[in-house]
């Protein structure tokens, strides 16, 4: 026999407090919200591409989010270094390219102008490919 | 014959209406956004990001490029659970 529930959707907010355990090496979380992420998605794909493949493989073998927490580290460390470093070289180029993100419905058609003048000041300030090298070997030790 | 003038007045209040209503709405939605265009075709993926802006900035529509999270991002996600039943 089938019980009736009262009511349909739950809206009771739970929040947990609890941190992580202490045996998982701590890692601060990537700050930037959606448009800016958005705005650097395409150098996030290319800069981290190995990490991120990592991680998607790692996803793919087994779905439990505790098998995967190492790899996850490496992508957050990655995801940070490259906002930190798109902000101290092009940080003009890159808020006004999320700016103009927010006020268009986060669509990039609509944001060729910013976005072109962005890629140029990437390019020329950060795509050295010696430095890609280098900083790619750094978040191999966990 | 000239054309009737008249009959177009009534057309231009129901207009003028229609405008006042749609200029009324579309001001509305913007200072409901935090004075930015409001966001259309909204998909499961954006309204899970915009949860997570919440989460950071304190609103939907926050935005800010740290690239660091604030402390307690690490724990205020929203679950929603509800008490066991016991049929």
């Amino acid at each position: 026999m089938a019980t009736h529930l009262s009511s349909g959707f739950t809206k009771t907010e739970y929040v947990d407090p609890t941190p992580l355990p202490e045996s998982v090496p701590k890692v601060d979380e990537v700050g930037a919200t959606s448009a800016p992420l958005k705005s650097a998605s395409f150098f996030i794909g290319q800069y981290c591409k190995a990490y991120n493949e990592d991680f998607m493989l790692c996803k793919a073998e087994n779905n439990d989010p505790e098998h995967c927490l190492k790899e996850g580290r490496k992508v957050t460390r990655c995801a940070i270094d490259l906002i930190t470093k798109l902000r101290e070289n092009c940080s003009k180029e890159f808020d006004a390219h999320w700016q103009c993100l927010e006020n268009h419905n986060q669509e990039l058609y609509s944001c060729r102008k910013p976005e072109r003048t962005f890629n140029t000041c990437v390019f020329e300030k950060l795509v050295c490919v010696i430095q890609f090298i280098f900083i790619s070997f750094m978040y191999y030790f966990d | 014959m000239p054309v009737p003038f008249e009959a177009l007045i009534p057309f231009g209040i129901i207009a003028a209406m229609f405008t006042v209503t749609g200029t009324g709405l579309n001001t509305v939605r913007y200072f409901a956004n935090d004075r930015k265009p409001a966001r259309f075709n909204v998909d499961v993926f954006d309204k899970a990001m915009m949860e997570r802006d919440r989460r950071l900035t304190g609103s939907v529509r926050g935005q800010s490029s740290d690239p660091v999270a604030p402390a307690a991002f690490a724990t205020n996600s929203v679950w929603y659970a509800d008490v066991p039943r016991h049929n």
